[in-house]
Parts: structure tokens; sequence; C-alpha cells
């Protein structure tokens, strides 16, 4: 019988193998960032050992960098700690760093496939869920926590139950694919499978709706995985993952052989087996937004909040938690989304804070002011990014439309720095999780693509995109 | 192992409610525990015991792979969560650094047990019993190597070789 690419991945990988045991599997990068690896170095230094491959760990810091002006001193003092904590680590232990200042610094996840480290059929781990963004280019990434961490930089290698391969196929086209993109497909997806429908798995995404894409849509279909509760995302490399990695900074000099094997080795058979699968048609889906507190409570721009019995099917713990939603949010069910006034606009992320990303929002935005109650900020996802979009001028769009273009990192997406939300305040933002809190005490996140972040941001509530001219 | 229910009667506990980002910076673990579940239960600080367990719905722990979530939870007094399913991430983190047990358990125990009831739980033998009510329930048994893991105290002080 033929196997799935994971399957192939996997098993090119396996260092100890035993029966009705979990796997030892070969780890080819490490990506390290400032706030899951403090402890992991602690305990080499407790028991002496060593990072086994230093050339193999590549760290940034993205967690809680400012994205005010560098050249000022960091006021937090416990992130300023961190990260000089994260600058002695990787001196004493050997490891690049992409510090603060550095042209290469940036959110793990963007700078990983930007600088031509993340490749085609590797392993690849990072003490951060949304390591699962590196699937895209059809390697296994796996999020992982701080134990595995220490695990990973004493051994290179960490234990694993073998998931299980979850095939989602993606088939149809959409009619504007300009306003209804890769972050409606995944949502979608989540609102469909539900928060825990990836259990346990590795999904690969297939069909015409996935090979459609570009690299950074890819991203964020694979960067989402997690929030349905997968292992890991991944998608079949083919002529755009070879042609996004050529001629990078860190892509391998032998790079046209390993391309040569790549396409011989990495697909799926057709005769292989995957032990779950769901299939969307996407001919007809509409922008989404998330109305609750859970990427899964998903709705169309068009439709209006759903009522807990509605959402929830009979499940007495889907009611209690919809109720939960709806009072954390401050909404009330029939409320139309396109109702839902917004207080502040966040583009930014691993999820969508990719040039593309900033191109298509800032279609929306040009010659237009944000209306007068909103605050919004851009926040690119590395300084390449940011480089890159500066160079073609976005930057200036963004400001002119009261935006704030601000410096690389994970920022609002997770609260960790100074760009929270106050309670009670409602932001449209183009990140990956809606949890209550995740922004900020109180705060409340309705999950959207970049292009409907920036529509919200103009009209100061929900609108749906696919009336606007975004060619 | 002894110890008390505090139940949340829903799904998709997620990490950011177990211990907010904001506190990811803290490394003294004894200061963390005092934000943990404060997402959900401002109360949970001043109520939780030494020696209890929480008692949730499915997909418990869903979200980012902070360690400091199971940490946070342990070094609060807690010694198993009991859930009807976990994201795998928060299961593993848990029992890596040996931090607490995560309890898978069945639709009978989930709503036979009630928020303060006293429990006993067996590993040995994968049996939960509720003192308070008078009940038994099972719990999904660990797999080998977990069980293992757990035995040994911990991911680092498992050793391979001897098995």
């Amino acid at each position: 019988m033929g196997k799935t690419l994971f399957e192939k991945i996997w098993e090119s990988h396996i260092v100890v193998e035993k029966q009705n045991s979990p796997t030892l599997i070969y780890i080819d990068r490490h990506l390290v960032h400032e706030v899951t690896s403090p402890q992991a170095f602690d305990g080499l230094r407790q028991n002496n050992r060593k990072v086994r491959r230093p050339d193999l760990t590549i760290a940034t810091m993205d967690h809680n960098v400012p994205t005010t002006d560098r050249t000022l001193p960091i006021l937090d003092q416990t992130s300023s700690v961190q990260i000089k904590t994260l600058e002695k680590n990787c001196k004493d232990f050997g490891i690049k760093l992409f510090d603060i200042d550095s042209p290469n610094q940036g959110i793990v996840h963007v700078i990983g496939p930007q600088l031509g480290i993340t490749l085609p059929g590797t392993t690849i781990v990072c003490g951060d869920s949304h390591t699962s963004t590196h699937g895209a280019f059809g390697a296994l990434a796996l999020g992982i926590g701080t134990s595995d961490v220490e695990h990973v930089l004493a051994s290179q290698t960490m234990w694993l139950e073998k998931p299980k391969p979850f095939e989602i196929r993606v088939e149809g086209k959409r009619k504007n694919p300009h306003a209804v993109t890769a972050k409606d497909i995944i949502l979608s997806i989540i609102k469909n499978i539900g928060t825990s429908g990836g259990t346990g798995t590795v999904i690969e995404y297939r069909g015409e709706g996935i090979t459609d894409l570009s690299m950074e849509q890819r991203m964020t279909i694979c960067n989402m995985s997690i929030e349905a509760g997968a292992r890991a995302g991944l998608i079949a490399p083919d002529e755009k993952t070879f042609d996004y990695l050529r001629g990078r900074e860190y892509t391998p000099k032998n790079y046209e052989s390993l391309v040569d094997s790549w396409k011989e080795h990495l697909k799926t058979d057709n005769d292989a087996k995957f032990e779950k699968e769901f299939v969307l048609h996407i001919d007809d889906i509409a922008p989404q937004v998330s109305w609750g507190t859970n990427p899964g409570m998903t709705c169309d721009v068009t439709d209006s909040v759903p009522s807990p019995d509605e959402f929830s099917n009979g499940d007495p713990n889907q009611k209690r938690g919809a109720e939960k939603a709806l009072d954390y949010m401050n909404l009330k069910s029939g409320t139309p989304i396109e109702d839902i006034k917004i207080d502040r606009v966040f583009i930014g992320s691993c999820t969508n804070a990719r040039l593309e990303d900033l191109i298509e929002a800032s279609k929306v935005i040009k010659g237009q002011k944000i209306s007068s109650h909103v605050k919004a900020m851009v926040v690119p996802g590395s300084q390449m990014v940011k480089k890159q979009a500066e160079e073609m001028g976005l930057d200036k769009i963004f400001i002119n439309a009261n935006f704030e273009w601000r410096e690389s990192g994970c920022s609002m997406c997770l609260g960790m720095n100074p760009d929270i939300l106050s309670p009670g305040e409602r932001c449209a933002s183009t990140s990956n999780r809606n949890f209550e809190g995740r922004q900020g005490t109180g705060g409340q996140t309705h999950l959207v693509s970049p292009v409907m972040a920036a529509a919200a941001a103009i009209h100061g509530h929900f609108v749906d995109v696919r009336e606007m001219d975004l060619s | 192992m002894k110890g008390n229910i505090i139940k949340y009667a829903r799904d998709n506990i997620d990490t950011d409610v177990i211990i907010p980002g904001t506190y990811l910076k803290i490394h003294d673990y004894t200061e963390l525990a005092t934000h943990a579940m404060e997402g959900l239960d401002p109360d949970f600080h001043s109520k939780v015991k030494e020696g209890d367990f929480i008692l949730s719905g499915k997909n418990f722990g869903c979200g980012s792979s902070r360690e400091h979530a199971p940490i946070a939870l342990s070094h609060s007094g807690i010694k198993a969560v009991l859930a009807l399913s976990f994201a795998r991430i928060f299961y593993r983190n848990s029992v890596d650094g040996a931090f607490l047990l995560p309890i898978e358990i069945g639709q009978d125990a989930y709503d036979g047990i009630s928020e303060g009831d006293e429990i006993s739980i067996d590993v040995s033998t994968n049996e939960i019993k509720n003192i308070t009510k008078n009940q038994a329930y099972k719990m999904k048994p660990f797999s080998e190597l977990i069980g293992k893991i757990i035995a040994a105290g911990g991911l680092f002080k498992y050793k391979p070789d001897q098995d």
C-alpha cells in the first residue's frame, strides 16, 4: 500500500522504533525564541549538557519585543530580562541569534521560510504551537513545550506517538480570491471540524483550492492547523514551493539536487490511505468572522450571531460555552455581523503579517482614512517584510489612512508586550486566537482576514469585502 | 491520590485562560501560580487547596504550547486534571515535566462528579472513586510509555535504555 507524505517524512526520521511504543524521531531544525526557552537552557546547565547541534538551532526574539522605536530602551523590565537571557544563552551555547537589531529579526514562523531555513521533507520544532506554519513547505513541523525544547537541545530528537494522517481536501475555485482568502478557507475548515477535530492527527491539505494558493497563503492555512487541535498540518511541495525557497540567505548550496529528490519523494502516493477525511468546497464560501471565544465559533460575514441553541446542536457543554462566549464578547444572538462596531484593528501575527497580506490590505485602504473611532495598527511579521513593504510604499498608504506602522514581532496577537486591548475594546484581528483575554484582559477579538480587517478599519464595523473592488 | 474537585463544566478550556500571556515573563513559579485560571475564574487562587483536582470537558488545554499552563496549575496545588479529552501539547507538557496527571475520563465520571466532591484516583487499577457520593468510574489507562514517564517522574528521569 502507498504512503502519505506525512508517513514518508516520519519514516525517514526514525531513530528508535519499538513495537507498541512511541518513536524517537530526529529533528532537522530547532527554532528558539525568548519565552519558552530560558528554563530549557537552565536545565542544560544544571545537568552539564551542551546543545547537541547548535548549527541546526536558530533563535530570534519575537513574543515580547516592543514594536515601537527600537533605539529606545525596553521599559518592561521582565521583557528586557527575557530578551537579555536569550542573548546570553545563545552566546553561551553557540547558537545563531537574530537579535532585536538584526535585519533578519521577526516572528519565528515568518523568518524561517523567508531565510530558507524551512525546507521540504524536514522535521522542524519550536516551543510555539504555531510551528505548524512551516508545514506549508512540506515539512513536518511541531509545536512543543519547554521540556521538549530542552530534550531537543540536548539530543536533537524527540519521542512521539505516531499521529494519524488526516486528509482535508479543498475543492473548487473562489469567485473572488482577493476577497475570499486563505484565512477564510482555514476558518471555514475549523468552523466545520471544530477545535478538536484534528486532535492526534497530522493534516495534509490537498486539492485545487490548496494548490491554487501562493506560498504565503499556504502558510496561513497550515498556521491554524493547531486551532483544529492537529499536531501539524502540511502541504506537498510543488514548483511554487521550490521557487519561493530558491536563492534565500540560508538555502542550501546543493539546492537544485535537493529539489530533484523532493519532486520524486515528497508526495502522497495515489493508493495511500488516510485515517480521516474532510472535504471543503470553496466555490461559494464567504469572508469569515469569528463571533465567540475560540476559532470554531465563526460564521459568514453575511450571517448573524448565532444563538447558543443553534450553535450547540443539543450538546450542553457547547451550549454553555456559547452562552459564556456571547456574554464575554458582549454580543446578542441575532445581531448581524455587519452591525458589529469595532474599536481596534490589528494587522499582524504569524498567521497574516507577510508581504502579500499587507499588499492586499493596502488595496482596501488606499486613499481612505480609517473611521474616526477606530485605532488601527500594522505590525509586519519581520523586519524583512517591513523593509520590502516600505520599498513598495505600503507604509505610506497605511500611515496616510491613520494606521500606526510598527516594528516586527508577535505584538497584539498574544498581549505579551505593551500592545494590548483595554477591557471592553473590540478588535478586528488578523491573528489566530480569539480566546478570552488573549489580546488583553477583557479584550474582545474577532478573527478575520487582512482585507476584512482593513475594510472594518475604514467603515468602523464589519463589511463584506466581496462588494469592494480589490483587483 | 485523594483530593477535592474544582469543576469547570465546559469544553475548550484554553491555555490563555489557564495562564494569560502577559504572565509568561514570570520565572518564579510560586508567583506564576497566583495568576492560574485568572482569565476564567478570578477566585481560583483563593479557593484552590494543595492536592485538589480540576474536572472539565473536552479539549482541555487547547491553544498555546506554553508549559507555563501545567506549571501554573501544578504550583497552585493541582495534582490532576480530569477531562473528557485533552489538547495534545498540554497533555504532553503535563507528563514531560511531571507537573500533574492528565486523566481522561468518560461521560459517567464527568456527569457524576460535582464541584467539591472528594475523589480518589488509583492509576494502577485505573479506578476513580467518588468518596462523597460513593460512586466509582474508570479512567482511560495511560499508554505504556506515558505510564513509564509518569512513574519515573518526568521525561528527564525516564531512562528508555533500561526497558
